[in-house]
């Protein structure tokens, strides 16, 4: 491999203090994951792998270790730089979505333009945000205010939102969790597509086993430690299924 | 990151929070419309106060040519009053004779006062010595210019300043004539005369006054005699052969003077004083009547009067005036019908009495006031102070609440300086916008008042701006503990938050 990883963690330890019994999150983690990966992670709960996520994600920060993202030490940068990575370099998608309520769907997407370094004029921001919409399928519905879509148009307002600013990586933290089988093979087309067609990184965490197939390496933990590390030979085509899968009724707004 | 972006989101932050943004706004305007209400009632009964005070002409002097005070302390006078006991009983009444005809009862009485006895010897000055001959006949000069007022009206604390010039003219419009009095004097007069109200047209102006242009504004009983019910404005009466256009009718506005024929005040005409000088050919002036300011300060203002007038007439240290500064007070002592040797022996005192009764009524007043104001500043604090706490806590029940967005937005970049800025700007926003509708309310609800309940009421600038810095201040200062709060959620934490 000649070209620098886009995740290196070395020796990640993560020890957080319930009370009086300190709880091992993660043992001394090493990991590199190259661009274009589609990475699933998966173990029970408990298994380390949202300590994990939330460290990638600059969320939290590693009791001892190293964390390379683009080849810069990311673990131990102050709150603002800290601020600035997860805005330009990680995107996120998580369970519940966490999109603002009350707001429209345009409003949610544009959202990390409005804290990037460099100011985006508000004209820049909405036609960005309306890209990003149309190329989750949602152009049309970009006025709808979030309560006023099904799940899976939220977590495709959610994908919009975490590529808007087009991170280095797509971090998805359980991103079927909340949906049904069919949208969830909808949103997972998506991340597949997203990988093949725009090379685009993603680290996507689960427990089920489903899920994890969709993608192209397979790292599973247990008690905060890598037991088994993958590539996936018998991937699952999220495209060849939705077209197997009986057509829906149609969606109400 | 910008600041206008950041008002941005805050905005649409505020948007999306109804109930919180209209709890916190409506704590923040029952403040600021009870601090301004209040304000508004506290100062309208200061100044009715002063008004009154005022109205009943505390703060008025009138400045008068010549000084008839001299006469009065002039010996010969007392000397008729001591002297004529029994005129023709007088052994000595014929040796007046020859000495001065004219004035032989005065000159008869001379000789029983001490000091016009003229083989007396004295160990003083006697009264002629004193004032000499000259002298004792200012009492009818007239010495008061146009310059002269203009220097009083340049003295600190004086409010309004009108040249005077009285005369009686004959005043004419078609077959009709009236004898009347005619005043001419300054633009300033209605201020000074506070009791005035229009019934017809206004006051000559300031630029008619420049050009002593020929206008009048006539009292209602010279308006009532000359054109009956008629509407005299724009209508040219006759003086002295000269026409002069009619600009007002002045009628009281007090139902305790109602204009009399014979009055100096309704039945009377007023003209601009710089014209009255040019057609009668006058350089003079009879009296300057002044206001001043306060109540408090009529002493004063009296006192650098004098001075000011001794210094532009040039007259020479223990020379008496050739003016007599008269204010209301003084007036009210000495007027009345009282007996002359009473309202003499009154006089001697009235300076220091004057000066006491007004000091102390201006001290009184000023003590009231600040009491006054201590009063309403201290409410004012409580409820903005509590207008401040019910910001602070809905604020700090809205991190709570708004942890999870709090942490969407940290997740997607958000700093956390941007999120401290995005609560302060939404407290801001809300104590100001409440702010500025709590003022609308108070304006309200002063006008309400002063319409309804006949309370006199008054909004200054000062307590509108001081009430608007205020409830900034409070979305300041409340409003940082909650945002500071805001700002230490763990992006990490927020997230798990359900």
């Amino acid at each position: 491999m000649t070209t620098t990883p886009v995740i290196s963690i070395r020796n990640l330890t993560k020890t957080y203090q319930m009370g009086e019994v300190a709880v091992h999150a993660l043992r001394s983690v090493s990991l590199d994951i190259n661009a274009g990966e589609f990475v699933t992670v998966i173990g029970p709960s408990g298994s380390g792998k949202s300590t994990l996520m939330h460290i990638l994600g600059c969320l939290d920060q590693p009791t001892s270790g190293q964390y390379l993202l683009n080849g810069k030490d990311v673990s131990h940068l102050s709150d603002d730089e800290v601020s600035s990575v997860r805005n330009s370099k990680i995107g996120f998608v998580f369970q519940g979505f966490n999109l603002l309520t009350r707001t429209s769907a345009l409003e949610n997407v544009e959202l990390p333009l409005l804290y990037s370094g460099t100011p985006v004029s508000a004209s820049e921001r909405r036609s960005r945000a309306m890209a990003a919409l149309e190329s989750v399928g949602l152009g049309s519905r970009h006025e709808h205010h979030t309560n006023q879509l099904s799940g899976g148009q939220q977590q495709r307002v959610a994908i919009a939102r975490a590529l808007l600013n087009n991170p280095s990586i797509l971090l998805a933290d359980e991103p079927t969790g909340n949906l049904d089988s069919r949208t969830s093979v909808e949103v997972m087309d998506i991340f597949q597509s997203l990988k093949e067609e725009r090379g685009i990184t993603i680290v996507l965490i689960t427990h089920e086993h489903d899920v994890a197939a969709y993608g192209s390496r397979i790292v599973a933990f247990k008690d905060g430690v890598i037991v088994s590390d993958e590539l996936n030979e018998q991937r699952r085509a999220a495209r060849n299924e939705l077209a197997d899968l009986p057509v829906p009724v149609a969606e109400t707004a | 990151m910008a600041l206008k972006t950041s008002w941005m989101i805050s905005l649409k932050a505020l948007r999306r929070n109804k109930l919180q943004t209209a709890l916190t706004m409506i704590g923040m305007t029952i403040g600021v419309a009870t601090v301004l209400t209040m304000i508004a009632l506290g100062s309208g009964a200061q100044a009715a106060i002063q008004d009154q005070v005022k109205a009943a002409g505390m703060n008025l002097i009138i400045v008068k040519a010549g000084n008839y005070q001299l006469q009065q302390e002039r010996a010969p006078d007392d000397a008729i009053e001591n002297g004529a006991v029994d005129p023709e009983s007088q052994p000595l009444n014929r040796w007046s004779d020859g000495v001065y005809k004219a004035g032989e009862r005065r000159m008869r009485a001379a000789f029983f006062h001490p000091e016009d006895d003229p083989f007396a010897v004295h160990d003083h000055p006697t009264s002629r010595q004193r004032l000499g001959d000259a002298e004792a006949g200012l009492g009818a000069a007239a010495t008061l210019t146009i310059a002269d007022a203009d220097a009083i009206r340049k003295i600190g604390g004086v409010q309004y300043v009108s040249e005077g010039i009285h005369e009686n003219a004959h005043v004419a419009y078609g077959g009709q004539r009236w004898f009347t009095r005619m005043h001419g004097d300054d633009v300033s007069m209605p201020k000074i005369k506070r009791a005035w109200v229009f019934t017809h047209g206004g006051y000559f102006s300031k630029r008619q006054e420049t050009n002593s242009e020929q206008v009048v504004v006539l009292g209602s009983i010279v308006a009532e005699k000359l054109f009956g019910k008629d509407n005299p404005v724009g209508k040219t009466v006759t003086m002295w052969n000269q026409p002069f256009k009619v600009e007002g009718v002045i009628s009281s506005s007090n139902w305790m003077v109602s204009p009399a024929a014979g009055d100096d005040e309704f039945d009377a005409v007023y003209i601009p004083v710089t014209t009255v000088q040019k057609l009668l050919n006058l350089s003079k002036l009879n009296d300057i009547t002044i206001t001043t300011e306060s109540t408090g300060n009529v002493t004063r203002v009296s006192k650098d009067i004098t001075d000011l007038l001794r210094g532009r007439h040039n007259i020479a240290f223990k020379t008496p005036d050739d003016f007599q500064v008269i204010s209301q007070a003084r007036k009210a002592l000495t007027g009345g019908g009282m007996q002359a040797d009473m309202q003499r022996s009154v006089m001697g005192n009235a300076a220091g009495l004057e000066k006491v009764t007004l000091e102390q009524l201006g001290k009184t007043l000023d003590r009231a006031s600040a009491t006054m104001t201590a009063l309403l500043a201290s409410i004012a604090t409580v409820s903005l102070i509590v207008g401040g706490i019910g910001i602070m806590n809905i604020m700090l029940l809205s991190v709570t609440e708004r942890t999870r967005e709090i942490g969407i937005r940290r997740a997607v970049g958000a700093r956390a300086q941007d999120v401290l800025l995005q609560f302060l700007l939404e407290s801001i926003t809300l104590s100001v916008a409440g702010g500025l509708l709590g003022i609308a309310i108070g304006f309200a609800v002063s006008l309400f008042v002063s319409r309804i309940l006949q309370w006199s009421t008054q909004i200054s600038p000062l307590s509108v701006a001081l009430s608007f810095g205020v409830s900034a201040a409070v979305g300041i200062f409340f409003g940082y503990y909650p945002a500071k709060q805001a700002s230490q959620v763990l992006p990490i934490a927020s997230l798990k938050y359900e």
